[in-house]
């Protein structure tokens, strides 16, 4: 059957035709979705728009083509997602322009709405890119201007269809980034199936057409204006049925643990019954997978079956997807690192990742890298506040060795600085309980010095040469327990050395002594220290960390 | 300000000309945006539509605690689902700055500053 005019019932039939077939290929039309954002939506976009179209015209009782065609650029117009849909709304909108008033459409009136389609989807935008949904509307119009003298509406149709996708596969050419991929347009693509079931419908052609109302859901997140909230920060992390993301390549027939060949199908069904999103990917030498799981250390051990594992990498992706509820940023890539302003920056002399951890948990913010055998230069300090961005800075030098060069640092930096005359990494951490960032910048020195001379630090290092100091023999390799800067103790043992040190700086008021262990020593040695300074007063209060220092052994505050 | 991007060789410094002009593209990029608006029309006089080469006038780039924020200024086509038509400057711009810059930008503010009526 092949019409010559279009009336509002064939134009009903066109539509739903058209919104059924853009419904039923979607997920084709995302897969095709590279430009502008590589996000696989356009076919859904599209489909949700041309249904929002489609529910104005069913709803509409007019009975003319162009009352109809009215009713669809508003439907899309309201319903319009994505640049695709918005493009979408935009043809049809120049089509409902040029159809106004018609109550039916011949060859003539649909090639001028057309070519008024294409008019208004180009005037809309300041530089339209070419090898876009735009392409083919412009391909299509032209084919049309120039046979539709000679054609009735169907003939036409289906001439105007084939055009369509002639110009869908010159998208590949126009766009480099359709190139790379070997893809057509998927915008351009969603608007050939529609004109093809615009052609099928006219021409009497069998079109699937399935119930192609949105459904309640659907229509009330085109509606709804909060389906612009992604809809990834909708799902509860606890509503994700397996909650890590699994990811290893395994070198196959390498390792110890290798206890079977890999063969591809019981591989795969194995780690099918672990999880989900399973993929398994394998040439000769590698396979890789990708699966979510509950039980990610399962998929490891199968996977060293067949061999050794080249890279593991499991996300918790209930985590993953808290951080994105509370709109969390940590996503950012690793290496991105964006300078943090703080109003008030704390900067401490330390040596030692886990000396710096714990001053950054006391609340400082920015660690220069030194101690007692390398102190930082004024340059290093000054350069260490400029950094910070901040609006004023304190300075812990936790070594009385470097007050000069932070004096200096202090004259010539930016930002008004304060330096808080910490002799030790003991004192540093004593002075960081006292920090009121809220506090001037002088009260914070005078609250941050007050409690300095309560707190008396021992460090313990191994003796370089034989010497003399302060009447204290020193061999070389012995150790020395120095007590605020005065040798005070040696001896050939660690421990010995420790303890002895620790009961020298102990008296009536001491209620608190912190153990921060480096290198050179352990957490056991740590703990046998314990042991013994609680021999000497068991009523004290023992704290270790681990500090991971250099050169000093151990570290030691009494207050 | 420039936002500073440290890798194992040593540290890239991303002026925010640079952010600008990305961001001005792949705003324009999308359809519906007729153009670049100034972010400060009464200084830059009227509304009028922004050169290729004076997008960072239509563009605020401000350093945020872990991110940036980015706001564009722009002037829509009449008849276009305006909220739409910025929902796609948002999520491009965010992406091209992903995919060329490497930063993600933690807010990207449209303001519409402007509508542009065609003649039928």
């Amino acid at each position: 059957m092949s019409v010559t005019e279009i009336d509002s019932n064939q134009f009903r039939k066109m539509i739903k035709a058209a919104s059924a077939t853009l419904k039923n290929n979607a997920d084709f039309v995302n897969s095709l979705n590279v430009f502008p954002v590589p996000d696989g939506d356009t076919g859904t976009n599209m489909n949700l728009s041309l249904a929002s179209g489609a529910k104005y015209v069913a709803n509409s009782g007019a009975d003319s083509v162009g009352d109809l065609a009215e009713a669809l650029a508003k439907g899309l117009l309201m319903g319009a997602r994505g640049n695709s849909g918005v493009i979408l709304s935009q043809i049809f909108r120049g089509f409902a322009k040029s159809v106004a008033g018609k109550r039916v459409l011949d060859a003539r009136d649909l090639n001028d709405g057309l070519v008024e389609a294409t008019k208004t989807a180009y005037s809309s935008v300041m530089k339209p890119t070419e090898g876009t949904i735009l392409t083919v509307i412009r391909g299509a119009a032209e084919k049309s201007r120039q046979v539709y003298s000679e054609l009735d509406v169907a003939a036409l149709m289906d001439a105007v269809s084939v055009a369509a996708d002639d110009a869908l596969k010159q998208t590949t050419e126009l766009l480099p980034v359709l190139k790379q991929v070997g893809v057509v347009d998927s915008g351009g693509q969603g608007l050939a199936f529609i004109l093809k079931a615009f052609a099928d419908s006219l021409n009497g052609r069998e079109v699937s057409i399935e119930k192609n109302e949105p459904d309640s859901q659907e229509m009330d997140e085109m509606i709804d204006a909060k389906h612009h909230k992604s809809v990834q920060s909708e799902i509860n992390p606890e509503d994700i049925k397996y909650g890590y993301c699994t990811q290893i390549m395994v070198r196959i027939g390498h390792g110890k643990e290798v206890e079977r060949k890999f063969e591809y199908q019981p591989f795969y069904d194995y780690l099918a019954k672990l999880g989900d999103s399973l993929l398994v990917v394998n040439d000769d030498e590698i396979v890789k997978v990708h699966v979510h799981t509950e039980h990610p250390g399962k998929v490891l051990a199968w996977g060293q079956q067949v061999g050794d594992l080249a890279t593991v990498k499991v996300d918790n992706m209930r985590l993953q997807q808290e951080d994105i509820i509370n709109q969390d940023t940590d996503d950012q890539p690793a290496e991105q690192e964006i300078e943090r302003p703080n109003d008030t920056a704390v900067i401490a002399v330390a040596s030692g990742d886990g000396i710096g951890t714990l001053f950054n948990s006391l609340g400082v913010t920015d660690i220069i890298s030194g101690g007692q055998t390398m102190n930082p230069s004024t340059q290093d300090i000054v350069d260490a506040i400029n950094n910070s961005h901040a609006n004023r800075a304190v300075i812990l030098p936790n070594n009385s060795n470097i007050f000069l060069a932070a004096e200096q640092a202090a004259k010539v930096a930016d930002i008004p600085t304060t330096i808080v005359h910490t002799k030790t990494i003991p004192q540093g951490m004593t002075a960081m309980l006292e920090y009121d960032p809220s506090a001037k910048l002088a009260d914070i020195k005078s609250a941050m010095e007050a409690n300095l001379d309560y707190v008396k630090s021992g460090e313990v290092t191994r003796a370089v040469r034989d010497t003399e100091l302060d009447q204290v023999h020193i061999k070389k390799n012995q150790f020395m327990g120095i007590v605020d800067g005065n040798i005070t103790v040696t001896s050939s043992n660690m421990i010995d050395a420790t303890t002895q040190m620790v009961a020298a700086m102990l008296d009536e008021d001491s209620e608190a002594v912190t153990i921060i262990y480096g290198q050179g020593a352990n957490e056991r040695e740590s703990q046998k220290l314990k042991d013994n300074i609680m021999k000497i007063d068991e009523d004290l209060e023992i704290e270790i960390h681990e500090g991971n220092q250099p050169v000093y052994p151990f570290l030691v505050s009494v207050e | 300000m420039a936002v500073k991007i440290k890798t194992k060789y040593g540290v890239v410094d991303i002026s925010s000309d640079v952010i600008s002009s990305v961001v001005g593209s792949a705003t324009t990029d999308n359809y519906g945006v007729v153009g670049m608006a100034s972010k400060n029309q009464l200084r830059d006089n009227v509304n009028s539509i922004l050169k290729n080469d004076n997008y960072s006038k239509g563009v605020v780039v401000r350093q945020e605690n872990s991110g940036i924020a980015i706001e564009v200024n722009i002037i829509v086509s009449y008849g276009t689902k305006i909220s739409e038509v910025c929902r796609n400057v948002q999520s491009k711009v965010k992406y091209n700055l992903e995919t060329m810059l490497g930063i993600t930008a933690n807010t990207v503010n449209v303001v519409v500053q402007g509508v542009q009526v065609l003649n039928d």
